[in-house]
């Protein structure tokens, strides 16, 4: 498998009043195709900032990031765009979405922007209709954003990050705010995505998420203190015990 | 507790509180300035008179029989007082500097003494003139419009005999012929110099005549009783001065509707952005229900600090609104003294008034605060409740590129929000081309039929022809036929002819009197002007008359009444119905065969030329430019320039100047607006930005977006205003037009390209620039914002 993100000596810094503020700390690890991560860590250890730096959305101050082997250092802001809009996509903890749209047309926004893609505006809408059935929410199509759950609009959310098939999705606590049923829902579709060959970064505090992943990367204080590989064939419950210990064991 | 709450929220939502307050300052600035305006003007002309010491009626002789009317008004029973002010009187040509004339006047001037003032005259700064140093000399009226001279520069006056140099002293404000439609300066000089014009025995002889104010006991039938005062130049009542400050009124009513759209638009637009503000806080107000707070402690809050801001916006708005609004009243008091005697008073009042409707809005915005539960704190607002359906149109349905759809999108989502945006827009616009409309109208051929006149190729109004007539130097078909002559040997073959003015005295059988102005044109037949009733008169004895005159008279269709001219009367029938802007709509015409000796016709409105060869307008323009090399003036016009002439060429001046003020008002208002609503929309929609920057979205393609719903919202408002500007304009100017004589209504010259495009344009372009350069602030809003938003 080949490297999709080469991470290497990213350093994130910010000032706050007039105070240094190193969030990330020469942090280095590679995502490989079809892997899915989870980083971990306590609060305020940087993962967020982690996600947001490797996936173009936020300036990094040094060091450097490979995305399908482009340097996203070197990428223009226009650049960056359009590979966020064609390459990758993204699911939040919160629901964003534009209020003034409907559900579908939430979905389909990114692939009507995108000319990765070549094909009609019904093909698209055809496309985002499939993907809701594929994810079981094609009777809120129509709806306002403000009439569904939160479960049904989490799931619309890893629609719109799928519409445009990009290389990699990074999420950042995707179940945060749903309750457990949700939850599972939710990472169930995530883990699908993945066994069909999507790499996957996510971001969480719940072990009982991160088990599902293959690997997890344990940040502490802006660096990646340890990584802890899953044994998928295990039963969930094992993994997810194993994952346990090895949390307490780096003082989780 | 309370006030670190308040802190927190000041310092936090800095951007929306500070928008909040410039809207606050701008609405008392408008309220304040403009109330004051409105007061200002609605008194002011009964003030200026006042200062003035105006009478309640006037005669004006120049024959010099100025010591007979003071006897014949001695011995009127109704006569309480009556001042008589000498005056020299003389012509254009008697002004010089350097040879040159000071100013091209249709209108002779008079000289006065400041010693024999009998009305208090005003300097630039609304000074009573008392004294006028020897050597010096103030201006009033049109000489003030119509000259380059500036103060300290010397000038000659010659009368008679006598020239003298005299020195330009500054701008006087005359009550009595300083209004655009009197027209006829004066020079203020002191006693010294004005005897040395007098002790010339030719300046004495052929120049002298008096000014007459003159008070009644009983002040309605004044007018009757002096109307058989024979051989005056002017005998008229105070409301007739009056009405010739219409222009004046005119430039001061499209004040009042400025000023009223302006408070109009600050109050919709502050209403707006308190009701905005209190809807984006629905997660604090829940959080704090949630906490327990009553919903009275929670509107409390708001209302404390929304009266903290509407206190400090409406101190600033105060200070701001003084020189706003002399600016305002600036454009219209050139000639007149409008002064606000209680503007400090006012003002207060206005701001505290502000203050206190902004309270009111807070009061009925935080009405909401009760629907707002804690749901709305804990779910973003997202409760299935406090949003309706919002989504009109489709993506996948749309042929739209993403940017046109998501804007048009957003437009048609928030109809009020951009409801509001878009009438604010139509009303700043309809300012602008109603003025326009006015402007083009009086300065067109469409009131032609107003001045009594029909379409001729040029005409020639020429004070020193004019004047020619008056002295009896030259008769009327005398002046004619040397004008023919004149332009025949230069090889333009053509008919001249001119509308004679008489103004004799009528009678109507129950009594009433009045002096009236008459057209009369030999050459044109009177079915060839425009009668609203009835049928043009068809024989000698049959007469119209305008609707004013008629009302005054209590006469109509078919009545007969008695026309004494010259000492003879005779009975005459009226058999139409007119309106006319001539003396302010007190006119009458007669048939074109009457006989009237040439001898009679003092005065003559301008002398139309109508070409034998009937030439194009581009032609007939070059032969205007020959004319006026042929005769040495340049008092040749066009019927658009005739009119203009008529009316007064200051007045359209003083309306293009407004015209602009108002479009310079409009356009920063709009660029004004369209900059802090942009802002409360990136404040507001800081989580969408975010979120399509995340998505892929450039900052390029969301700017695009912002500026496009503008665009949308100006060109709605823009095809709104096109569809709304005539009845707009005949609401608001009709009536104005109605009071100078076109009790019907005006025929109003519609400019398509000004009015159509290019204000449009100006008011497009003003909200796209406004709206664009805010939106740049977009950029400063990361993808990674995402992560950070509430």
């Amino acid at each position: 498998m080949k490297n999709i993100l080469e991470v290497t000596d990213l350093c994130k810094t910010y000032i706050i009043n007039k105070r240094q503020n190193n969030v990330l700390r020469n942090v280095s690890f590679t995502i490989r195709e079809g892997e899915m991560v989870a980083i971990m860590g306590p609060s305020g250890s940087g993962k967020s900032t982690l996600l947001y730096t490797v996936s173009g959305m936020d300036k990094m101050t040094a060091g450097s990031v490979r995305f399908c082997g482009r340097d996203i250092s070197e990428m223009n802001e226009n650049a960056l765009s359009k590979m966020r809009l064609d390459d990758m996509g993204f699911i939040f903890q919160q629901m964003y979405m534009m209020k003034n749209l409907s559900v579908l047309d939430n979905i389909i926004l990114p692939a009507v922007k995108s000319d990765k893609i070549k094909e009609s505006r019904k093909d698209t809408m055809e496309r985002g209709q499939e993907l809701m059935r594929k994810l079981g929410i094609i009777e809120i199509a129509a709806n306002d954003i403000n009439e569904v759950s939160g479960g049904q609009l989490q799931r619309a959310c890893i629609c719109r990050s799928m519409i445009n098939k990009p290389q990699m999705i990074f999420a950042d606590e995707p179940t945060g705010a749903l309750n457990r049923t949700s939850s599972e829902e939710v990472m169930d579709e995530l883990t699908k995505l993945n066994s069909e060959g999507t790499a996957i970064m996510l971001v969480t505090h719940d072990a009982k998420v991160a088990a599902k992943c293959s690997r997890v990367l344990f940040i502490v204080d802006g660096n990646i203190k340890c990584e802890y590989n899953i044994n998928r064939a295990l039963p969930l419950r094992d993994r997810e015990r194993e994952l346990n210990n090895w949390l307490l064991e780096m003082g989780w | 507790m309370y006030l670190r709450i308040l802190k927190k929220d000041l310092k936090r939502k800095k951007t929306m509180n500070t928008i909040l307050l410039l809207f606050v300052i701008l609405a008392t600035m408008f309220a304040a300035s403009s109330v004051n305006n409105i007061i200002t003007v609605m008194g002011g002309l009964d003030n200026y008179f006042r200062k003035a010491n105006m009478s309640d009626h006037f005669i004006i002789s120049t024959n010099g029989n100025s010591d007979e009317i003071s006897k014949q008004l001695s011995e009127k029973p109704n006569i309480k007082e009556f001042r008589r002010e000498d005056q020299l009187f003389f012509n254009d040509t008697a002004l010089t500097q350097n040879g040159k004339k000071v100013a091209e006047l249709g209108n002779n001037l008079m000289l006065l003494s400041i010693d024999n003032a009998q009305l208090n005259y005003f300097d630039e700064n609304n000074e009573i003139i008392k004294d006028v140093p020897e050597g010096k000399a103030y201006f009033t009226g049109a000489l003030v419009v119509n000259t380059d001279i500036g103060i300290g520069d010397e000038f000659q006056l010659k009368i008679g005999d006598t020239v003298l140099t005299l020195q330009y002293a500054g701008i006087g404000k005359d009550a009595f012929l300083g209004s655009v439609m009197m027209n006829n300066p004066r020079l203020i000089v002191s006693d010294a110099d004005y005897e040395k014009f007098l002790s010339d025995a030719k300046a004495r002889e052929n120049n002298s005549g008096s000014i007459f104010y003159i008070n009644g006991y009983d002040k309605k039938t004044l007018e009757s009783d002096l109307s058989d005062i024979q051989g005056t130049l002017f005998n008229k009542g105070i409301n007739i001065i009056k009405t010739s400050y219409l222009m004046n009124t005119l430039i001061a009513g499209i004040l009042l509707i400025v000023s009223i759209c302006l408070i109009l638009v600050s109050f919709v637009v502050l209403s707006f952005t308190i009701s905005f503000t209190v809807n984006e806080e629905f997660r604090e107000i829940g959080v704090m229900k949630a906490l327990g707070l009553k919903n009275s402690s929670v509107r409390a809050l708001y209302l404390v600090k929304y009266l903290g801001i509407s206190l400090i916006g409406a101190v600033i708005g105060y200070a701001l609104s003084v020189p706003f609004g002399n600016m305002l009243l600036d454009s219209v008091s050139d000639n007149i003294v409008l002064e606000s005697d209680n503007s400090v008073i006012i003002g207060i009042l206005c701001s505290i008034t502000a203050v206190l409707i902004i309270i009111l809005f807070c009061w009925h915005c935080t009405a909401k605060i009760k629907k707002l539960s804690p749901i709305d704190a804990v779910r973003s607002g997202q409760t299935g409740e406090r949003f309706k359906k919002k989504g009109i149109l489709d993506l996948g349905r749309s042929k739209l590129c993403t940017t046109g759809f998501m804007a048009f999108n957003d437009v048609l989502s928030s109809p009020k929000q951009f409801g509001i945006m878009t009438s604010v827009f139509t009303v700043c616009l309809l300012l602008i081309m109603c003025l326009a409309n006015s402007a083009n109208t009086l300065a067109s051929e469409k009131l032609l039929a107003l001045m009594c006149s029909i379409k001729s190729d040029a005409y020639m109004t020429d004070s020193d022809m004019r004047s020619q007539i008056m002295s009896g130097g030259m008769g009327y078909s005398e002046m004619c036929s040397y004008i023919e002559d004149t332009l025949a040997e230069n090889g333009m073959p053509c008919k001249v002819h001119a509308e004679a003015l008489l103004y004799p005295t009528i009678e109507t059988s129950k009594g009433k009197k009045a002096s009236p102005i008459f057209n009369y044109d030999r050459e044109t037949k009177a079915s060839e002007y425009t009668y609203s009733e009835g049928y043009a008169p068809k024989y000698k004895n049959e007469i119209a008359l305008t609707y004013t005159i008629a009302d005054k008279l209590e006469v109509g269709i078919g009545d007969k009444v008695n026309l004494t001219i010259n000492g003879k009367t005779d009975e005459y029938i009226i058999s139409a119905l007119f309106q006319s802007m001539m003396q302010l709509g007190e006119s009458g015409r007669f048939h074109e065969s009457m006989d009237i000796p040439d001898e009679l016709i003092a005065q003559t409105m301008g002398f139309q030329i109508d070409f034998d060869d009937s030439p194009d307008k581009d032609e007939a323009e070059r032969r205007i430019e020959k004319i006026k090399d042929i005769f040495g003036t340049e008092f040749v016009f066009d019927a658009d320039g005739f009119v203009m002439q008529c009316i007064g060429s200051d007045v359209s001046d003083m309306i293009d100047s407004v015209k602009l003020l108002v479009l310079l008002i409009t356009v920063a208002i709009i660029i004004m607006i369209s900059v802090l609503m942009e802002r409360s929309f990136i404040s507001k929609e800081k989580s969408e930005i975010a979120l399509m920057k995340a998505m892929g979205f450039r900052s390029g393609s969301i700017i695009a977006q912002h500026t496009l719903r503008f665009f949308i919202v100006s060109v709605i408002a823009s095809a709104l205003s096109i569809a709304l500007c005539l009845p707009f304009t005949k609401l608001c100017i009709d009536p104005i037009f109605g009071i100078m004589g076109a009790v019907s209504g005006v025929e109003y010259n519609f400019r398509f390209a000004e009015v159509c495009v290019l204000y449009p344009i100006i008011v497009i372009s003003a909200t796209i620039l406004g709206a664009f350069l805010t939106a740049q602030y977009m950029k400063t809003v990361k993808a990674s914002d995402t992560a950070d938003i509430d």
